[in-house]
């Protein structure tokens, strides 16, 4: 039985993170609620209660805000299919070949995949602007000297979606990758020896022994990833500025001009907590069909 | 469990973003007398680029010259700038005395009262015979005054003067019609990966297309809010611009953003239209350009679409003494405004471009060549996201995506919309 005095002491020791959830988190969340149900111009002193208008206004069709929060939900759902899928099987490729190099070499791998992780997404948007120029960048000029045409990287379906999977992929990887280098040492060596005293080949290996051991770090990664792809936001908008037409707008971008372009943070706010529930509801469900597969394998050992 | 609804939490971040954002950002002191009776006013403008130390010369110029009145000149950057005002604004508390306002956005703040009428200090402290006509009516809301000017920036026309002469052609005497455009432009297009004009599907097509509409004798919106988007004289203008890339072919395809003036820059097109804020880039570049005002490529008349930087007065600052304060630092700015057009801009104040001294620069008399027939943005509230299905419509046309009429209709209902 613990003592009141060391309860106290934990108490004390999560306390700063309670006063920063609270601060940065909780109260935002409880006043963008709040906001979500006024009329909440960003100008005018007056911010009349409407109830629940401005969700309504979001599913009737035909209304602005209607088409902002549908075409941006569209292309946010299809950059989270592209992308989350590369984000988790290219980090776990990448895990596994820097954790198969030789030692000495390692370290420097590990960090020059990580680098670009640590550089902020408008330097990353510059750099594959450049690189991916349809007229003077140095991926066609590359194509061209092949003997191959040139890419319409970010003005033309489904070559933008391409380029920027390809940019997040790049900028994001080294942090999918050290979690994943991080499960792979966790894995029992003996297991392995075990398998190989049987006989089991590299590939038996891989599906039977070491998938099955990061399974729970796999699901932090998928549910990390696919919140991080839903809350895209710099890449299309420096990239592609949306285009071609409206084809790359996502949601963010139609919530951040709705909030200070139109100033209607009212309604910004009601877009906002939708996307925030469809990203729960998302992360809840990966959760649990992942939870419930490995029931069934526990049931069937 | 646990865990995983903690990352599900952080991605309610998005809440937090907004809702933060409507609370006390910029606090500033309201202090209006400083020491020994001197007028103290804070000034905003959103000069974060090579124009900021122009107009910081001409602060710091009025503040040597007399010591009733101290200006304390703050660059707020410009990607932040109106929501950084709005911050400060909808916070009903002092922010800055004066501050700079582009033109297109007076409208959407006078109309909630929360910028300064002028209409009483006009005539008394401000004379409107100083400015260029046109620059002051961009600054009217309903016949009532609501800044005072700075400049006007319309769009322009640069070239290169080395590839004209390559191809045969005057270097001197730049295009000034769609027939001696097209032919400029076939002339320095040589089938190598060099262009007579790089058409940009995106920025500053927001510039460029409303020219050519306005040319043809169009317009956006009428003033009763009719959006005409799909208007012959828009379509037309449309249909022109796609002629140079697929037709024509003096414009390469699918060109992203600032692919155009990465082209211009390396030489490899030869004409480029951008607004006066480029020369310090062009200079930088050490390339032979030529600046001229923008060719009628329209088949009706000459115009030229822009915009315009404006000096407003929050409702908030009511103290006779400190309005008196700003008018003197507004007047001295029109009489002294010299500094401003070295940055490459051209003031609206006649002391400055009716100026020997500024006839005899390279760009700005160009510039205030077009003051007579530039066309500001629509009289409707929020132009800029008002235009976004306009815009997005233009770059699917441009990339050969969408057919002209069909895509200009569908964002004139768009935009018909978010006007109810």
């Amino acid at each position: 039985m613990k003592s009141k005095a060391s309860g106290f002491t934990s108490f004390l020791f999560v306390l700063p993170y309670l006063i920063m959830f609270t601060l940065f988190l909780v109260f935002p969340l409880i006043y963008g609620i709040y906001i979500s149900f006024h009329d909440w111009n960003l100008i005018s002193p007056i911010h009349p209660f409407v109830g629940l208008e401005n969700y309504s206004a979001i599913f009737i069709s035909g209304t602005p805000e209607n088409r902002v929060f549908l075409n941006g939900l569209k292309n946010t759902a299809q950059f989270v299919i592209y992308s989350v899928p590369l984000l988790v099987i290219v980090g776990l490729g990448l895990a596994m070949l820097v954790n198969s190099l030789p030692e000495k070499i390692r370290g420097f791998f590990r960090t020059a995949y990580f680098l670009p992780y640590a550089i902020s997404v408008s330097v990353i948007a510059v750099l594959w602007l450049w690189m991916l120029d349809s007229n003077s960048g140095l991926m066609n000029q590359f194509l061209n000297s092949l003997g191959m045409d040139s890419i319409p990287w970010l003005t033309r379906l489904p070559f933008a979606w391409i380029s920027l999977v390809i940019a997040t992929v790049w900028w994001t990887i080294g942090f999918n990758m050290i979690i994943f280098i991080n499960a792979l040492n966790e894995v029992p060596e003996d297991l392995y020896e075990a398998a190989e005293i049987d006989g089991a080949s590299k590939w038996h290996k891989f599906l039977h022994i070491t998938l099955p051991t990061i399974r729970p770090i796999m699901i932090f990664v998928i549910i990390t990833s696919t919140i991080a792809s839903f809350n895209v936001y710099g890449q299309p908008y420096l990239m592609t500025r949306g285009g071609p037409g409206e084809s790359t707008e996502v949601l963010l971008m139609g919530i951040v001009q709705q909030a200070f372009q139109l100033r209607q943070m009212g309604s910004a706010a009601a877009m906002a907590m939708l996307m925030a529930l469809i990203m729960i509801v998302i992360s809840v469900g990966q959760f649990l069909v992942t939870r419930s597969g490995e029931r069934k394998e526990k049931n069937n050992a | 469990m646990k865990k995983s609804l903690l990352t599900v939490a952080s991605g309610l971040a998005v809440a937090s973003v907004l809702a933060a954002c409507s609370g006390d950002d910029t606090s500033n002191e309201g202090s209006s007398e400083g020491s020994s009776g001197t007028q103290e006013i804070t000034f905003w403008a959103p000069f974060s680029g090579a124009d900021g130390p122009n107009m910081e010369q001409i602060v710091n110029e009025f503040n040597d010259s007399q010591d009733e009145v101290a200006v304390d000149f703050q660059i707020v950057p410009q990607s932040e700038y109106y929501t950084t005002l709005d911050l400060s604004l909808s916070g009903q508390q002092e922010g800055a005395d004066v501050m700079i306002m582009h033109g297109d956005q007076i409208m959407t703040y006078a109309n909630q009262n929360i910028i300064k009428n002028l209409d009483d200090i006009v005539g008394d402290q401000i004379s409107q015979d100083n400015y260029h006509p046109t620059a002051w009516e961009g600054a009217e809301v309903d016949g009532s005054i609501y800044g005072v000017p700075l400049d006007i920036h319309p769009l322009m026309f640069y070239y290169n003067k080395d590839l004209f002469e390559a191809a045969g052609l005057d270097p001197e005497a730049p295009p000034t019609n769609r027939e001696e455009f097209l032919e400029a432009a076939i002339a320095t297009t040589n089938g190598e990966g060099q262009y007579g004009f790089a058409v940009p599907t995106l920025w500053p097509q927001q510039f460029i297309f409303p020219t050519v509409v306005y040319q043809n004798g169009g317009e956006l919106i009428t003033d009763d809010g009719e959006v005409q988007y799909d208007s012959p004289e828009a379509v037309e203008a449309l249909e022109f611009l796609h002629s140079l890339i697929y037709e024509h072919e003096v414009s390469p395809a699918d060109i992203q953003q600032d692919g155009e003036l990465t082209l211009f820059l390396q030489g490899n097109s030869a004409m480029h239209m951008n607004g006066p804020w480029m020369m310090n880039q062009f200079e930088e570049s050490g390339m032979n350009y030529g600046v001229a005002p923008v060719p009628q490529l329209g088949t009706e008349q000459q115009a030229v679409f822009a915009n315009s930087h404006n000096f407003v007065i929050p409702e908030t600052v009511q103290d006779d003494a400190k309005i008196e304060a700003i008018t003197t630092f507004l007047n001295y700015v029109d009489e002294n405004g010299m500094a401003w057009a070295e940055s490459g801009q051209a003031p609206a104040s006649k002391a400055v471009y009716e100026s020997d001294e500024f006839n005899e620069m390279k760009q700005q008399p160009e510039v205030a060549k077009q003051f007579e027939y530039v066309q500001f943005s629509p009289n409707v509230e929020n132009w800029g996201p008002v235009s976004d299905p306009l815009f997005s419509a233009v770059n699917e046309v441009l990339l050969n995506q969408s057919e002209p009429q069909e895509a200009l209709e569908q964002a004139a209902q768009d935009a018909q919309a978010s006007l109810q």
